[in-house]
């Protein structure tokens, strides 16, 4: 007996039947994008992957398709919810209808798309990634590093060709203050698998070139919104943030701050932006250096200004308080004078008065001694004539008895009546004392002398009176 | 002056207007301080505005 048996298209549309009545709703799928393309006809291709805990190993996989009609509806729908390009490596939440078919096999058709999943599954990362960064101590080295005063050396990482690096060359070259900036391209690749890689490349080749360069710009060309992915890289990031120069990001979208955005010292939105913040930066540089002139001059010219005016007010104050001082003084020696000039003529007047007095009590006292004089000589010329008269009539009398009593007593009288003179050797005496025997004496009588011979010497024998 | 760099040639700047503010400036030294000042300033905004041809040169060989 033969089994029944199927042919192979007999056998797949029995399972493409059984998917249909097992599966027939459209489901909403949880998986990440992979191997995604679109082909000429607008029809997008992909491969929804799950992988394990880990992340690395695929356990599940499935093939997909986006009809154009609906690729055309979603693409955009989902660019402009997430800021971000619908490509390989996301984890999205799609509406799915199950198929089977018996010529290409098993595929799920999308038929609608939940792009706050993706965003939130993108925010879920960054969360992740950041967190990462904040455990190991780096998440804010390079935003803690400052843009020097004077920043104008820059490398720059970017793709050669974009758009966004003409923009930003443009930007800084024609500055309107004319600030001078030194600009060097470093390549790189700014989108899909490789550029974490390539990103991360430039920038070594830039830390070689030691300190020449005060900043590093990441800046990616605008246009159409793109896959970000790379720039939530964990190791893009954490090469940033270690970065020893301060990097600024402009990776041209508008609405999400990439991890990379959160570890630059500061994000530009567009490298047009960036541009933009190097010329404020140099431009605050030039206006403190404005104001330092500013101060410096008005400063200085602010103490000229006192200092000549303390000079005049010196010079003022000196001729002020020298003719004040001559005044006074002036007055003060005219005081003098004046007051000398009085008291000396006080004095004279004084010593006049004195003078005058004294002259006239000289000449009063004077005359009345003269007077007194006068009158004592007068009184003692009267006196005198009197006594004198007198005394006169006197001193007769006196010598009429003096001429009486010396004729009386003279020797001739005396010897009249009887008495002698002794003489020896010529000489009178008047003692027996000293007389010897046998020497010769003279006695002088009235009438002549006789000299004898001393006989003897003793006292005599009788008292006579004369 | 050739080889200092902005931030120091600015710090020198700072450091002399704050002294002329502070009135600690003898007016003797006041003008030699000024005409240094005034260097310093020249220096900083040639820094800013005049292409190094040295430096564009060494940019343009790099690798």
């Amino acid at each position: 007996m033969v089994e029944p048996s199927f042919s192979l298209s007999e056998l797949n549309r029995q399972v493409k039947n059984a998917v249909r009545d097992a599966l027939p709703e459209a489901y909403w799928l949880r998986a990440e994008t992979s191997d995604v393309r679109v082909n000429r006809n607008g029809h997008c291709y992909l491969e929804f992957v799950e992988k394990d805990e880990l992340g690395h190993a695929i356990i599940a996989k499935a093939r997909g398709v986006i009809w154009g009609n609906t690729y055309r509806l979603l693409s955009p729908f989902f660019e402009q919810e997430t800021g971000q390009q619908f490509t390989s490596g996301l984890n999205v939440l799609v509406q799915v209808t199950v198929d089977f078919h018996e010529l290409y096999g098993f595929s799920l058709t999308v038929v609608d798309i939940d792009p706050s999943f993706t965003l939130g599954e993108i925010a879920r990362n960054r969360q992740r990634v950041l967190k990462r960064l904040e455990e190991e101590g780096v998440l804010r080295l390079n935003r803690e590093l400052e843009l020097p005063e004077l920043t104008n050396r820059i490398a720059v990482i970017s793709s050669p060709t974009a758009a966004g690096y003409e923009d930003f060359r443009d930007q800084m070259e024609n500055n309107p203050a004319g600030f001078v900036f030194y600009t060097k391209l470093f390549p790189a690749v700014m989108q899909g698998e490789r550029s974490e890689e390539s990103i991360i490349a430039a920038l070594e080749a830039i830390f070689q070139h030691g300190d020449f360069f005060h900043a590093v710009a990441i800046i990616r060309g605008g246009g159409a919104t793109s896959d970000l992915s790379c720039f939530d890289s964990y190791n893009l990031a954490a090469n940033v943030a270690q970065f020893p120069l301060p990097v600024i990001s402009g990776i041209g979208h508008e609405r999400d701050v990439t991890v990379l955005d959160v570890v630059a010292h500061t994000r530009g939105k567009t490298p047009t932006a960036v541009a933009e913040i190097f010329i404020a930066h140099l431009t605050k540089t030039a206006t403190e250096l404005d104001v330092l002139q500013e101060r410096l001059v008005s400063r200085t010219q602010g103490l000229l200004v006192e200092e000549r005016s303390d000079l005049l007010s010196l010079s003022n104050r000196l001729v002020h308080h020298s003719s004040l001082y001559l005044q006074r003084e002036t007055a003060a020696i005219q005081q003098l004078a004046t007051g000398a000039r009085h008291s000396f003529r006080q004095v004279l007047q004084k010593e006049f008065a004195y003078l005058q007095e004294a002259m006239i009590t000289t000449r009063h006292s004077t005359r009345r001694l003269l007077d007194e004089e006068g009158h004592r000589l007068i009184q003692a010329k009267r006196t005198l004539q009197h006594s004198s008269r007198v005394e006169l009539r006197d001193e007769r009398h006196f010598l009429e008895n003096v001429e009486q009593f010396v004729r009386m007593v003279s020797p001739a009288n005396v010897l009249k009546r009887g008495y002698t003179l002794t003489l020896k050797d010529g000489k009178i005496i008047t003692t027996s004392k000293g007389l010897q025997e046998g020497e010769l004496i003279e006695t002088r009588f009235r009438d002549g002398d006789v000299t004898s011979v001393i006989q003897s010497t003793g006292l005599p024998s009788t008292e006579s009176e004369v | 002056m050739a080889k200092m760099s902005y931030s120091e040639a600015k710090k020198e700047l700072e450091a002399i207007v704050k002294s002329i503010e502070a009135g600690e400036m003898d007016v003797d030294l006041l003008t030699a301080k000024v005409k240094r000042a005034s260097e310093l300033i020249t220096f900083c905004k040639e820094k800013l505005t005049t292409t190094d041809e040295e430096l564009q040169k060494l940019l343009e060989e790099m690798a």
